[in-house]
């Protein structure tokens, strides 16, 4: 026989009344089942068996006042087939305990005056460090959500993009200049022309013709490609004009003057800023312009990429143009200097030649040709005159560029180009 | 000491700091001859006597300004609140008194006071009995909000509570009371405030939680494991000041942040780490942070108590979140 005696139902009740009981001696009880209701000092509570098993005896009628831990039911538990019930048993992480159940008045302490207390005896077997200790150093990308976002449309890899940010923080140009097909003019070569010995390279123009068959090869090789991609692909469409620099002062750099019209050019008529997807025909305006200069080596066409001619000064492009055209000569230029340029420009007047056709190399979607300077004979009013003029020829991709816009662009160039300083 | 039980060892603290600093007194609604409604304060009246465990009437805003007098005046006392749905009687006296007296009488006077409560459900209690109410004590300056989740630094935490100078509110997992036990050396060691404690070292993301929580993130992370999901699990342990530092250095590593707790989501300590660390940590994170908590509801009663805190599966979900973004 198993005696359950009343429990403490609220906190710290020193006995309750029987209001009535819902169940008689000989009945067959389940866990949980209500057995009787009692009124405290609180509030009238139901008392549900803590097992499951017959009724043997109850304790008191309705209007008897119990107290706290005397015997209220006995019960076998043996009889109605159930056996006892044990309480409920609670693991390390409690999950969904069963529902609550009047723990039997033991002669231990329950450990709490209301509900049910989750009891084990599991170890707790931990490692707690105080505070941190972490030492290693960040290798983590470190990224604007927005940037790693764009970098997940556009399919980029920030781990393998170094940041020019803050602290090395990956901007969205540094994910723009990266995405889309990364194309370079020559650049695949650049890495074993460096390797190879000068005497290993493609002869210089003043080495005698051999009369035997050669296999391009590096920069040649790779210009022959581009060009017959170009060809292939690029509507190319030519504009010539002239540039009048009466009003230069002498000791004007022309270089870095044609880099800053292109600059303002871009500014006035973005689209010929741009790469062009032909095959999903998808235009892509670049916010920056970054000018591929053709400079002619004895290997072959190299294609340094000076970056971003809109916002620098004549000092930074001028340091950044001797620079590459150095690299170029030497071939210490470095693959990311050749990669990824939006605008082209060919400077071949420099030798000879006044008009050209240059060849758009995409996916940019024009270059612009600088020719021969010459003293024109110009009419002005009220006489002639000869003024230095530069030729310039300007080629477009005529598949996304409208004569229209390239005309205007090249307007902005020459206005720019003809300013006195 | 041997393997106790949270309770066991909250028990052992109070025990050894009365028995090594005379100024600890011990107060609260049924403390003494009953040795308090949990058994914290168990045998204490017995050994320390009834000047030093002092049994008070059922008035919280007393038994908070009673310790501040007390503390005003040289002692160090411990005050039980018997279930944190009680606090609000006394929070008067706590926000406008013991927060401020150091402020108020530019450190003439301290308010070297623990005030102990039961904190979170899920030992179907009835109402009141059951509430997470951290993020309002933490949103009073003047105040040092800890909350332990081991026998060992409920043991440790609760010893440097009491040697603080200034006011401790000391929340204490009613769940986790008797749930497991753990092997704590009484010897009077106190364990750092102010410092999360890394409970389980990974590289995928970072769990913060605290409290009875940390079982549900402990239990989460090794299932995560199994799945190859690394996870480090930080315990906050002092909620107020948070040590902001280590969940930064820790999300620098992993990249990635949920935060767990049982008190509603609005306005929780939960939406505090979230915002600090899309301050200073924005450009680690890979992903948005994730929060996992109570409901902004009222703690249910005891059938629905499961429902209501957040389970293993709601955390392991909140990490594959996570990790897929």
């Amino acid at each position: 026989m198993t005696t359950f005696n009343l429990p403490d139902l609220g906190e710290g009740l020193a006995e309750a009344e029987i209001v009535r009981w819902h169940v008689s001696a000989g009945d067959i009880v389940k866990v949980d089942q209500p057995m009787v209701a009692v009124e405290t000092a609180k509030a009238v509570v139901e008392v549900p068996s803590p097992y499951s098993g017959r009724i043997k005896a109850l304790h008191g009628k309705p209007g008897d006042v119990v107290a706290t831990g005397a015997p209220l039911v006995d019960f076998d538990v043996q009889a109605g087939g159930a056996g006892a019930s044990p309480p409920a048993t609670r693991v390390a992480t409690p999950h969904k305990p069963a529902p609550q159940k009047a723990e039997p008045q033991a002669a231990n302490d329950s450990g709490t005056v209301v509900g049910s207390m989750p009891t084990s005896d599991e170890e707790l077997i931990e490692t707690a460090v105080a505070g941190s200790d972490i030492a290693s150093p960040r290798e983590r990308v470190r990224a604007a959500p927005a940037v790693r976002a764009l970098a997940k449309r556009l399919g980029v890899d920030l781990a393998t993009l170094r940041g020019t940010g803050r602290g090395g923080l990956i901007t969205v140009d540094d994910v723009m200049n990266t995405s889309g097909p990364t194309f370079a003019y020559g650049a695949a070569t650049v890495t074993a022309l460096k390797a190879a010995p000068a005497s290993a390279r493609s002869g210089p123009s003043s080495a005698p013709p051999s009369g035997e068959p050669e296999k391009l090869r590096g920069l040649r090789r790779a210009m022959a490609q581009s060009m017959s991609l170009a060809r292939d692909n690029v509507m190319n469409c030519t504009l010539f004009d002239d540039a009048d620099l009466h009003d230069w002062r002498k000791g004007e750099d022309f270089t870095i003057r044609l880099l800053r019209a292109i600059g303002v050019a871009a500014a006035a008529e973005p689209v010929l800023n741009a790469w062009y997807d032909g095959e999903n025909q998808t235009r892509r305006p670049m916010a920056r312009v970054d000018v591929a200069m053709a400079v002619d080596t004895p290997d072959g066409l190299l294609v340094p990429v000076v970056r971003d001619v809109g916002k620098r000064s004549i000092a930074e492009l001028r340091a950044d143009v001797d620079r590459l055209k150095r690299g170029a000569r030497d071939r210490t230029v470095a693959p990311e200097d050749l990669r990824d340029f939006t605008f082209m420009l060919s400077n071949f007047g420099m030798i000879a030649g006044r008009y050209a056709t240059p060849v758009v190399v995409p996916p940019a979607v024009a270059i612009l040709g600088a020719g021969k300077l010459s003293h024109d004979v110009v009419a002005v009013m009220g006489g002639i005159e000869a003024h230095l003029r530069m030729p310039l020829s300007l080629t477009f991709d005529h598949r996304c560029v409208t004569g229209g816009e390239a005309a205007r662009f090249l307007a902005a160039l020459i206005r720019d180009l003809e300013r006195g300083s | 000491m041997a393997k106790v039980t949270m309770i066991e060892a909250i028990n052992c603290a109070h025990a050894w700091e009365m028995a090594h600093d005379p100024t600890v007194v011990v107060l609260g609604e049924d403390i003494g001859i009953n040795g308090g409604v949990f058994r914290a304060t168990a045998g204490l009246q017995e050994k320390f006597g009834v000047d030093r465990v002092q049994d008070t009437p059922l008035a919280e805003g007393m038994i908070a300004g009673m310790s501040i007098g007390m503390a005003n005046q040289g002692l160090r006392p411990i005050a039980e609140i018997q279930f944190m749905g009680f606090i609000y009687p006394a929070m008067d006296q706590i926000a406008n008194h013991m927060a401020r007296m150091r402020h108020r009488t530019r450190g003439r006077i301290t308010c070297p006071i623990v005030v102990r409560m039961p904190h979170g459900g899920g030992i179907h209690a009835p109402e009141h009995h059951s509430e997470s109410l951290e993020a309002m004590l933490a949103h009073h300056p003047g105040l040092r909000v800890v909350c332990p989740s081991s026998p060992a630094r409920a043991y440790g935490l609760l010893l440097a509570s009491i040697r603080e100078p200034d006011p401790v509110i000391f929340l204490e997992p009613v769940r986790l009371y008797r749930l497991v036990r753990q092997e704590v050396a009484d010897d009077g060691q106190a364990l750092p405030l102010d410092m999360c404690f890394r409970l389980r070292e990974g590289s995928d993301v970072t769990l913060v939680t605290w409290g009875a929580m940390t079982f549900e993130v402990m239990r989460a992370a090794e299932q995560l494991q199994s799945d190859g999901v690394s996870c480090e699990v930080i315990d906050l342990a002092t909620l107020s000041p948070i040590d902001h530092d280590t969940i930064l250095e820790s999300v620098a590593k992993t990249g990635r942040l949920v935060i767990v707790h049982e008190a509603p989501r609005n306005c929780g300590i939960g939406a505090e780490i979230a915002a600090t660390v899309a301050e200073h940590g924005l450009y680690d994170l890979q992903a948005p942070i994730k929060r996992v908590t109570g409901y902004d509801t009222i703690m249910p009663l005891f059938r629905l108590e499961y429902d209501y805190i957040p389970s293993v599966a709601r955390i392991m979900d909140a990490v594959r979140e996570t990790l897929a973004d």
